[in-house]
């Protein structure tokens, strides 16, 4: 408890922490602006033109800004300890160490938990509200029927925020860290992509942005990642890209020389 | 043997480092050797040694931050990593510049300060006893060394630890603050605190050290008080330069090299 204190105040008290915070809040007004602009293009259009119109769901376009500046959060709320040599003093006042790790991770996912749901039940009501009918009613469906997909999305940014905590931890270096995230999400999917079937289905159901549609079931929009997980295997395996790098990087914590 | 009750504070009575046999190894280096030695409470013991003489990594062994290769170091009877509040047996200072630009003295010294337990109100009673109650609101990025020391030497006495470690805290120091310091580890001494203090000034370690511990290569080069080292050498620089000069040639025609 007296760690956690600790380790939500590292977060708290510094200044480019705060501002990747509220970065990843700022994910609504992307949604907001995305929506402007695409009612707009919708009412520019001819009517033939607009029932052929479709949309991507923004509250998925939207989820990389949380995701991104989150998982950079937990990157450097662990490698910040490295590059500072804060790690000596850190670990002298905490000498069991894993208390410390499993503080950051609290306090990472919590603010994870928090700004996830915040940023897409914020995008969704905006673009009810912006898109209303247009889009051959994309934002006129049952909320009921939504809220799969929207809590799945939602948790993705705790999970990918304790990844780069544990990729930090492991690592110990920002630069390769943020490099392996943001490999993982946006550059290896492309790849897996052009492998040759089965191989890119297979793969492309396991990779960290397939999870969320895998989880709800709702499969409706096509696009790189596979879709062959039931929902409780892509719910396990969500739970294992955030546990398993911070449990892999507690146990490095522990054997490894400070 | 003796009892102590509830007036006389055990911790009074075994506020010691003891080594063992310590022995790091990294590789094929040999960083601390076969290393045996007791620092004792109610002085100022320094720990002198050329640079990669080992002073470091002893201090880092002696705080669990690494592990020996074989050997045992206690801190008061126990492994460092077993006390449950460490920074009430312990303070320590290893190295002033490790802090986060982007804090604040205060919230630095809370962050650590909240770890072992410790409140605010303490937080603001250190910062003041080492003088920096006026900057405790700044962010420490803008911090001289000499005030980063001071910031250090504050995290160290947070939670009035009997046994204080300090590796070479009058660097980038002022005479002013090189006076400071001095006074403050006699102070620290005369309360009955154990102290280990590393530093290359000799001048100074001479006008602050009780007694001194000296390492080359790794090795115990000399374990004595200062008057033993004054009385046989002209001073402790000469006792410095002639022990460790001789620890270089031990070594370079020992088995090791």
């Amino acid at each position: 408890m007296t760690v956690l204190r600790s380790e939500w105040l590292k977060i708290h008290s510094v200044r480019s922490y705060r501002l990747a915070i509220a970065v990843a809040f700022g994910g609504i007004l992307l949604g907001l602006g995305l929506a402007q602009m695409a009612a707009e293009m919708y009412e520019s259009a001819s009517p033939a033109q607009q029932a052929r119109a479709s949309l991507a769901e923004l509250e998925e376009v939207v989820l990389m800004v949380p995701q991104l500046s989150l998982g950079i959060l937990g990157v450097l709320v662990m490698t910040s300890e490295y590059t500072t040599g804060l790690i000596r003093t850190s670990l002298t006042v905490v000498p069991r160490r894993w208390p410390m790790l499993a503080g950051k991770a609290a306090v990472v996912g919590v603010i994870g938990l928090v700004t996830g749901p915040a940023v897409v039940f914020g995008t969704h009501v905006t673009c009810r509200w912006v898109i209303g009918d247009r889009f051959s009613g994309l934002y006129q469906t049952a909320f009921a029927d939504k809220l799969p997909l929207l809590v799945a999305l939602s948790l993705t940014v705790p999970a990918f925020a304790l990844l780069g905590l544990g990729m930090g931890a492991i690592l110990r270096s920002a630069a390769g860290a943020i490099a392996l995230l943001v490999g993982l999400l946006y550059v290896i999917p492309m790849i897996v992509d052009k492998f040759p079937s089965p191989w890119s289905e297979w793969l492309g159901s396991v990779m960290f942005g397939a999870l969320p549609r895998q989880i709800s079931g709702d499969l409706t929009t096509p696009g790189v990642y596979g879709t062959s997980l039931p929902p409780p295997v892509a719910a396990g395996l969500l739970a294992c890209y955030a546990v398993l790098p911070v449990l892999a990087g507690a146990w490095l914590l522990r054997r490894r020389d400070a | 043997m003796v009892r102590c009750g509830e007036a006389t504070p055990c911790r009074t009575l075994n506020r010691v480092i003891e080594l063992k046999y310590l022995t790091k190894r990294y590789g094929a280096t040999l960083a601390v050797d076969d290393l045996s030695f007791t620092v004792r409470p109610g002085r100022v013991t320094g720990f002198l040694g050329p640079n990669g003489a080992g002073k470091s990594t002893t201090m880092r062994l002696i705080l669990g931050l690494a592990a020996p290769t074989s050997g045992e170091v206690l801190v008061n009877g126990r492994r460092y990593a077993s006390f449950p509040r460490p920074m009430r047996e312990v303070g320590a200072l290893l190295d002033a510049n490790a802090v986060h630009v982007g804090r604040s003295a205060y919230n630095h010294l809370l962050c650590l300060a909240r770890t072992n337990g410790i409140g605010p109100r303490r937080v603001t009673a250190v910062l003041h006893h080492v003088g920096l109650s006026d900057v405790a609101r700044k962010n420490v990025g803008g911090f001289s060394l000499g005030m980063k020391q001071r910031l250090g030497i504050a995290a160290a006495l947070l939670g009035d630890p009997g046994v204080l470690i300090f590796d070479e805290p009058v660097n980038g120091l002022d005479p002013d603050g090189i006076r400071w310091i001095r006074d403050l580890m006699r102070s620290l001494a005369a309360q009955g605190r154990t102290i280990l203090l590393s530093s290359h000034l000799m001048s100074e370690m001479a006008l602050t050290a009780d007694s001194i511990v000296m390492l080359g290569r790794g090795k115990l080069v000399a374990e004595a008080t200062i008057e033993e080292l004054t009385a046989r050498y002209p001073s402790l620089e000469d006792a410095y330069l002639a022990l460790t000069a001789s620890s270089v040639q031990y070594g370079a025609g020992g088995p090791g090299r």
